[in-house]
Parts: structure tokens; sequence; C-alpha cells
């Protein structure tokens, strides 16, 4: 008799536990490494105006549809993001090398209303080449499904979201990635 | 809080607290009723802007309807720790608000709002935890323990109740002890009641 009744005290406690654990799991900052619902689905279309400096070579609006077929780095910045500086140099390196390959590199701003001088300071700041879009109402942040920034996504040639890095890239994150997306038959 | 909207409220607190101290200077120079209304009013002046800034602070975010803001509470906000998307100022959060208000306006169902942040954030997103696989488990366990808790207060309440209604055999002998010694007390407490009153006398 007692010793059920401690095993039913046990149950209990465990329980209560379980509860706990799983409610300070489950918010635990470390899932977002590994949560995205994208990886393996087609990469949400979009339609965003370019900064004035792409017009010449892509128009005044870059949509991603126009762009499907080759490999595609998709990273998402906003001028107020630290982060943001430190990896600007490394995805403008990134494009030199991998751009003459076939590879399409789109920075989006996000996350940053009306920000549009702020916007052009950071692209004139670290002379990006690659197209910058900005996404004044976050909409197509929410459609990527952003935690925040900066993001970097990565999809391959079919149009497929295979990869996702979050916080700043660095230069082994881009060889590996791109690298896969190049070794991927682009 | 914005930079612009906090350095909107050190401002109206500086105001303020000018305002209140002048008022204690009138207040005290009159020393009369004209002073006290006079402390009022300036506690009206004062206090006045700050509200209005406060309600202009507020009109400055998204206007949504009830439903949406019902949505948005179970909605997780990305960018914030254990914070929904109703309760953050965060600009995605805002973003996704008035995202939440625009899908309502398009007809959708909340069911179908909820699909739409699960396709793209997976189940993350959402501060109640789906009723299905091992999320299922955070909302059975609760009626499992309530269930049981319910089933242990009930025994324990009817073998207290069934101890307490249980008769004892006595034998006759012990009967007549207990009846002495009560008796005895008796005479005890009789006794000591004539000393205190022979005391009083």
């Amino acid at each position: 008799m007692k010793l059920g009744r401690i095993a039913v005290i046990a149950v209990v406690v465990a329980a209560i536990g379980a509860l706990f654990a799983f409610g300070l799991l489950r918010g635990n900052p470390d899932d977002r490494n590994i949560t995205s619902n994208l990886i393996g689905k087609p990469a949400p279309a979009f339609a965003l105006p370019l900064y004035e400096r792409y017009w010449t070579d892509y128009g005044e609006t870059f949509a991603l549809d126009d762009h499907l077929g080759k490999p595609l780095v998709i990273n998402f910045w906003a001028s107020w993001c630290l982060p943001c500086y430190d990896e600007a140099p490394v995805l403008q390196q990134a494009w030199q090398a991998y751009g003459p390959q076939g590879v399409q590199f789109v920075g989006v701003q996000t996350q940053d209303r009306d920000k549009r001088d702020e916007g052009r300071a950071f692209i004139a700041r670290f002379n990006l080449g690659f197209p910058n879009v900005l996404d004044n109402d976050s909409l197509v942040g929410v459609d990527w499904a952003l935690y925040g920034v900066p993001e970097t996504f990565f999809v391959d040639a079919s149009g497929k979201v295979v990869a996702k890095h979050i916080g700043p890239v660095t230069p082994e994150v881009i060889e590996q990635q791109v690298g896969a997306l190049l070794r991927g038959g682009a | 809080m914005t930079g612009e909207a906090g350095l909107r409220t050190g401002v109206l607190a500086k105001v303020r607290a000018l305002a209140v101290a002048r008022a204690l200077v009138v207040a005290r120079s009159l020393a009369t009723v004209r002073g006290a209304l006079a402390l009022l009013a300036l506690a009206v002046l004062a206090f006045g802007p700050f509200a209005t800034a406060q309600d202009a602070s507020s009109a400055q975010s998204v206007q949504i309807g009830s439903r949406a803001f019902d949505i948005s509470r179970n909605l997780r906000c990305p960018v914030c720790t254990s914070e929904s998307v109703a309760d953050s100022s965060a600009e995605i959060a805002q973003q996704m608000r008035a995202l939440i208000q625009e899908k309502i306006d398009e007809g959708l169902s909340d069911a179908q709002i909820y699909t739409f942040f699960q396709e793209r954030y997976g189940d993350w997103i959402l501060l109640d935890p789906p009723k299905r696989g091992v999320h299922l488990l955070v909302w059975l366990l609760p009626v499992v323990v309530g269930a049981a808790a319910v089933v242990v207060v009930i025994s324990m309440a009817r073998r207290w109740l069934a101890a307490s209604a249980k008769t004892e055999d006595v034998s006759q002998a012990d009967l007549e002890r207990v009846r002495a010694a009560l008796a005895g007390a008796a005479k005890v407490d009789d006794a000591a009641t004539d000393v205190e009153s022979d005391k009083g006398g």
C-alpha cells in the first residue's frame, strides 16, 4: 500500500516535471537553427522594387520567378542590424566569386520600414554589386518565415529551398552551401 | 519604444515635473482655496499632454479588430522571447497583425490563418500547442492529473468519514472507569469554583 502511494506520487511529479520540461524546451531559441518549414519546398515568390543603382542591369523590379533555373542565394538584412554589416563584405566577395559561375545573389532589406536612405547608405558602404530590394512592409519576410536578420537562404536550380543560415554568413558557410548548389547540377 | 517616443516621454516627464513644482510654489504662496485650485489646474495641464501623447503613440500602431487580436494572441512573435504577436511592438509583429487583419478581410477562417503561419514557421509559431502528436500530451496530462487528484481526494475523504463513523467495542469495566473519572473531574471543577467565589466575596 505504501509502495503504491509512493508510485502514484512519483507518477504525478514526473508528469508535472515533463510538462515544465516541455514548456521550457519548446521556447528554446536554439530550436531556430533547425526549424524551417521551407526546406525542401519551392521558394516563395516575390517581386520587389530594386534600388536605383541596379535598374540598368535588372530593371526597377526584381521578380524571383525571372531568376528560377539557376542557384540562388537570398540574403535578408536590415540597416539597423549590426551582424548584417559584418556579413555584407563576405556576400560581396562571394558574389564576385560565384556570380560569374551562374549563381544569382539577391539582398532583401526587411523589417526596416521606410528606411530607403539607410538602405542606400548600407549598399553604398559595401559597394554591393548584387541586386538589393526593399521589402518595405516585411510581408516577404513573413512568407520566408524569418525569425530575424540576417538570414540567408540557398535555393537550388529547380527553385527548391535547400538550406537556411541564421546569423551572419561566413566564407565557410558560403563555400559549403554554394558549393553544394553548384555540385547539385545548376 | 522607439527613440523618438522615448525622447517625447522624457520631455513630457520633465514638463510635468516642472508644472507640478510650479503649482506647489503657487499653492504655498497663496495658501488659500484659490491656491489649491491652481494646483489642480496645473496638475491637469501637466498630465494632459502626457495622456494625449500616449494616445498618439498607440494610434501609430496598426488598428486591428478583436478577431485579429485574438488570433495574434495565439501566435508567437518570431523575433521576441516568449511574447505573442499581440503583445510585441517589434516591427515584424506589427506587420503580422496587419497581415492577419488582411486575411480576415479576405474572408479566411481562423483555422486557415493559423495554417498560413504554420506552413511557414511550423508548429513553433503557435503559442497553444496543436492538439495532435506529442503535443497532445500537454493537453491530456493536466486532465489526467486533475482526474487522478479528484479520485485521490474522494478516496481519502471516504476513508476519513468511514474512520470517524466507526464504533469501538468498549468493555463495561472501561466504561465505569471513564464515568468515575468524569465524575471526579466534575467534583474538582466544583471545588475550584467555590474557592474562586470565596475569594471574590
